[in-house]
């Protein structure tokens, strides 16, 4: 039971920067805008909260600071795509580039490694609690409000919702500003349950949490319960360490591709066909 | 360019007020002034005798002002009942209880009915039409504005439409319906607005005016209707034998269709949009399975033949969607000349690509309809529509087609354009090729093709011999009303 | 108002570029010296710069002709990695010159297959070729991670490597001068440019491919086999991104080990996206990249961080991108 319950706490732990990060993607690729670009977020959010935190000793602006940045990649992401009509998926991987490239920089070139992993964090169970009503203000808002239509609306044809008097760019905008803050607290979580931060320390947790989306079909719950279960592969991954299941020795490699393996084949559509917004990356 | 030039335009409330005109004549961009999604250089907008401002559609929705436009702006993913509240929600949250009542009530006072959960991409086109008047009665519009409502209708659903229309003008609507059809204009209009080069011609009250004045007043002079040229079919040069085809959504779209084409025929397919023929002149063409029955060219079956081999065999294709298919906007004419042509002689040397070859055949190409350029290494997207269209079609009719399947060859193009391409596609029969034209326009058919058949939910009919140039037959024929 | 955009994008470019260099305290001319004397102001820096040169070079390549049928070939960098840990593993048994060929068509095939997936499932079931190329790098990373560890490591090393080996990388060049090498892989690299270059402009299937790229449907119409096209183009991309792993083991590191190609295969996307589309360009374009390459990490030694030169890159590609678009065709 005690086993069960350590595992338990596990998925949690590994699932929830996940369900935030899958959330963030899912409201983002709901309004029409690819988004590649998790991993960049929640990486620049990582390393922004651990550099103010510990510079300035407090745990709140960090995670301003990361909140901040994850926005402002956000946003960024939003511009470049929608004023600077660069392509989704170019503008979504120059976004990746430019993260980790500057998140490198600063945390080799501002502070030196052993005052990073010392950084000043806020309690795991805050970020819980966020986690949980993130996914339900979106699973509900999706279903039941004015915005979530208008977001629906948008990424499936934004030229038709413009006819019908909404305004395409400013649900963009609001659904990045989502994305962003999203981000920002899926990456403070990584960096808080992780202590300290360390170069490319997401190891590719924002392209798990794109699979989780795509697997999902874009539906918020399924996304939630995606990311969840590649939380749990992950748990399991840890637990195991390495042990034969049922004789067979699994290489912890082999564990950590399965989220990938299981989008692969969500993509063959032989488990049931989902469609993208019809908009997704069209300008 | 100057779209409009100092128009003139009111429309009264209680009336049905056409607007009419020819392609490139202003009536989008006026509807689009009137409906606040293009700002004006000059002169004012009033609603009410007073002035307004509108930036943008939101701010006309705001006063009352809705459009319809041709090509509906409904979204096929949403469900029916969220189409049609759509930028108008009573409330941040959605009580779609409480929707769904006003909405059934909205249907219930215009005779309609709705399942309000589906989603409205299993819409007919009628059905889409109607949820369109329902989405400008539930933001409560004023001022209706329909772009070509009938054009994707059959006449019987075109008659229920203005009957609906006119029940609303009654009530206190102001309508405005973009139209070329003018049977529509002298069958249900008060008024009628004539555009022509972006200047007013007139308005006048309907009853004032006849058919042939109006359709002079429309064109500029008078209109001559050309005499079809005798014709001496041939062969059977494409025979098409009980074929099936299925649709985008698994429906049968083709049941049991066969017909000939003999060399020496320009053959026209009447009927209304979305009634079979993209997906015939698809399966003609081997874009698209056929799953039972046979075709065959000149006796030799060619049921499951690759597209390539069917352009080998000299089977061309003018598109129905002419950006999306039939050219490469950013490509050169000169490359573009190739397409379909990539695999034959002299294009193609034995799987090298003759670029000289290529050269001469673009400039012959953008020769034979005297297609306006600016040299043939510019980009496709620098010519007007017009052009691209004269461009597809001098492609499809050069290097000796067998067959020539023809989508709306004359769209987006003037008078002249369009005797050009009909004359281009006689040539081809001439020459003892075989043409097969789709139209949604029967009077086009009637002018330009030795013989008319008719597509309707997916099986085909010819009018008897003695009704062969019946508009009223054929007319029925294109509804499924009884031969 | 447009231009305004393009104009901040570029100011916000080289702040991002310039400006880091500040913070570390090392003097901006310092800088530059170091840049160019460890890329291509000294001779040692040539070494560098030619060795970053060939996988560039063929990796542009390969993901332009993925680009040209219309195919963002995001998957290059895994592509790239199988292909090196394929192109070891045969080098491993034969070391000889031969070996060293069979290894690099072993690179080619094992990139290809890593490849088709992506084009199979966009050519067939309509998946989208950038989430499947992002999911199979993700598995490539950790599959070759798993080589090295277990059936491939060297076993009198402590970290995780392949053994060396041996008499391949002495075969591979053809010229020295002094320690830089012209290795076999920089000709081959620009034959495969002017190749392509031939075939698109001279070949009937070239043509069909690119009528893929720029208008799928209307190649449809136009008689093409555009399922087929796709998925050949996604495994002929694939090969050479193996090909061009192969040379990284081949005429380079001489060993395997885990992520050898160190996001080589992202910058060979952004070689490709800055050749414009046309493969003679991409004889400069991976110049610039591998002279990028050589001089930020020898500004390393300056104690400035190597992640400066993702910060150019991701610049560089925006700047690009935006261009591209601007004079494309209408949307919409």
């Amino acid at each position: 039971m005690n086993d069960f319950l350590t595992f338990a706490m596990n998925v949690v732990a590994l699932g929830l920067p996940l369900v935030l990060a899958a959330l963030g993607g899912l409201v983002s690729e709901r309004s029409g805008i690819m988004n590649i670009a998790l991993e960049g977020k929640l990486l620049g959010a990582a390393c922004a909260t651990s550099l103010v935190a510990a510079s300035t000793g407090s745990p709140i602006l960090g995670l301003g600071a990361g909140l901040l940045t994850a926005t402002i990649l956000s946003l960024g992401l939003v511009w470049l795509t929608q004023s600077l009509r660069i392509d989704h998926v170019v503008a979504g991987m120059a976004i990746n580039l430019i993260s980790l490239g500057g998140t490198n920089f600063a945390a080799k070139a501002l502070i030196d490694q052993n005052q990073l992993s010392g950084a000043p964090t806020l309690a795991k169970e805050m970020y819980w609690g966020l986690g949980v009503l993130a996914a339900v203000v979106i699973i509900v808002g999706f279903a039941r409000t004015r915005p979530g239509l208008h977001l629906f609306a948008v990424g499936e044809d934004p030229h038709k919702s413009r006819q019908m008097g909404l305004s395409p760019i400013r649900v963009r905008v609001g659904a990045l500003l989502t994305t962003g803050i999203l981000c920002g607290l899926g990456g403070a979580l990584i960096l808080t349950n992780a202590g300290g931060f360390t170069d490319g320390m997401t190891a590719g947790r924002g392209f798990i949490a794109l699979a989780a989306v795509i697997l999902a079909g874009w539906r918020p719950g399924a996304a939630v319960a995606a990311a969840l279960a590649f939380g749990a592969i992950e748990a399991l991954r840890i637990q195991l360490q390495g042990a034969p299941v049922f004789g067979v020795e699994i290489p912890t490699e082999a564990w950590a591709s399965l989220p990938y393996i299981a989008t692969l084949i969500a993509l063959t559509g032989f488990l049931g066909k989902t469609s993208p917004p019809a908009g997704l990356g069209r300008i | 360019m100057r779209a409009l030039d100092a128009v003139d335009f009111s429309a009264l409330p209680g009336q049905i007020h056409a607007l009419v005109g020819e392609n490139g004549a202003g009536k989008t961009t006026l509807m689009r002034v009137l409906y606040g999604a293009l700002d004006v250089t000059s002169g004012t907008v009033l609603l009410d005798g007073n002035e307004v401002s509108m930036p943008n559609s939101a701010a006309a929705i705001a006063r009352g002002i809705g459009m319809v436009s041709q090509h509906y702006s409904i979204i096929p993913a949403l469900t029916t009942l969220d189409n049609l509240m759509l930028g108008a929600e009573p409330s941040f949250a959605l009580d779609r209880k409480a929707a769904t009542e006003r909405a059934e009530a909205l249907a219930k006072q215009m005779g309609f009915s709705f399942r309000w959960t589906d989603k409205a991409e299993a819409l007919s086109p009628a059905s889409a039409q109607k949820l369109e008047i329902l989405k400008l009665l539930w933001r409560e519009a004023r001022i209706m504005i329909l772009d070509e409502p009938t054009a994707m209708l059959s006449p019987l659903d075109a008659d229920a439409l203005y009957g609906s229309l006119k029940r609303l003008a009654n009530e206190g609507a102001t309508i405005i319906v973009v139209t070329h059809r003018l049977p529509e204009v002298f069958e249900f209009c008060d008024q009628v607005t004539v555009l022509r080069g972006g200047k007013l011609i007139t308005t006048q009250p309907v009853p004032e005016l006849t058919p042939a004045t109006l359709a002079e007043l429309i064109v500029g002079r008078p209109v001559e209707i050309p005499s079809l040229p005798e014709s001496h079919p041939g062969k059977e040069l494409l025979s098409v034998r009980e074929i099936q085809v299925k649709g985008d959504r698994g429906d049968d779209a083709l049941k049991s269709v066969s017909f000939d084409l003999h060399a020496g025929e320009v053959v026209g397919i009447a009927g209304v949009d979305g009634n079979g023929q993209k997906e015939l002149f698809e399966a003609l063409m081997g874009l698209r399975d056929v799953y039972s029955g046979e075709v065959f060219l000149g006796g030799i079956p060619i049921t499951d033949a690759a597209p390539v081999k069917r352009l080998e065999g000299g089977f061309r294709l003018i598109p129905e969607d002419r950006h999306h298919e039939g050219v490469i906007e950013e490509w050169s004419l000169t490359d573009n000349v190739g397409l379909g042509l990539q695999n034959q002689p002299p294009i193609a040397d034995r799987g090298r690509l003759d670029r000289g070859a290529l050269e001469r055949t673009a400039s012959a190409v953008a020769e034979r309809f005297r297609t306006k350029h600016g040299g043939l290494d510019q980009p496709m997207a620098s010519l007007s529509g017009g052009n691209q269209q004269r461009f597809v079609a001098a492609r499809a009719i050069s290097g000796e087609p067998k067959v020539v399947l023809a989508f709306q060859p004359a769209r987006g193009l003037d008078l002249a354009g369009i005797a050009d391409v009909y004359a281009a596609l006689r040539d081809v029969s001439r020459s003892g090729g075989g043409v097969l034209v789709v139209s949604y326009d029967l009077e086009e058919l009637l002018t330009h093709c030795d013989r008319v058949i008719v597509l309707c939910h997916g099986h085909l009919a010819e009018p008897d011999a003695d009704a062969a140039r019946d508009r009223g037959a054929i007319g029925r024929l294109m509804v499924g009303v009884g031969e | 108002m447009k231009n305004g955009h393009h104009w901040a994008l570029i100011i916000i470019v080289l702040a991002l570029s310039i400006f880091p260099i500040f913070l570390t305290g090392t003097p901006l001319p310092d800088a530059a010296r170091s840049f160019w004397e460890s890329s291509i102001g000294q001779p040692r820096g040539w070494v560098v710069t030619l060795r970053e040169l060939s996988p560039l070079l063929i990796g542009g390549v390969a993901v332009l002709i993925a680009l040209r049928a219309g195919l963002f070939n995001i998957g290059a960098e895994g592509q790239m990695l199988v292909g090196a840990c394929a192109a070891t593993a045969v080098a491993l048994q034969m070391p000889n010159v031969s070996g060293a060929i069979l290894a690099a068509i072993a690179g080619m095939v094992a990139g290809a297959l890593w490849a088709y997936p992506a084009g199979w499932l966009k050519a067939y079931r309509g998946g989208h070729e950038v989430i499947s190329t992002i999911m199979l790098n993700q598995i490539a990373v950790r599959l070759t991670a798993w080589f090295v560890k277990s059936p491939m490591k060297d076993p009198n090393q402590i970290a995780d490597t392949s053994p060396r080996l041996a008499g391949a990388a002495e075969w591979v060049p053809v010229a020295s001068f002094g320690r830089a090498h012209l290795t076999w892989a920089i000709p081959i690299g620009l034959l495969l440019c002017w190749l392509l270059w031939y075939w698109l402009r001279h070949r009937v299937a070239g043509y069909e491919l690119q009528a893929v790229g720029a208008n799928p449907r209307a190649a449809k119409v136009a008689g093409v086999n555009v399922s087929q096209i796709t998925t050949r183009a996604m495994a002929a991309s694939g090969a050479l991104s193996g090909l061009a792993g192969a040379t990284i083991v081949l005429a380079d590191q001489g060993r395997f080990y885990e992520n050898i190609s160190a996001g080589r295969g992202f910058d060979a996307l952004g070689v490709a996206l800055l050749a414009g589309g046309n493969p003679l360009f991409v004889i400069p374009t991976s110049m610039v990249f591998a002279i990028l390459n050589a001089g930020t990490s020898g500004m390393g030694l300056e104690g400035i961080p190597k992640g400066l030169s993702g910060l150019i890159l991701g610049g560089l590609i925006l700047i690009v991108g935006s261009l591209r678009t601007k004079t494309g065709g209408s949307d919409e």
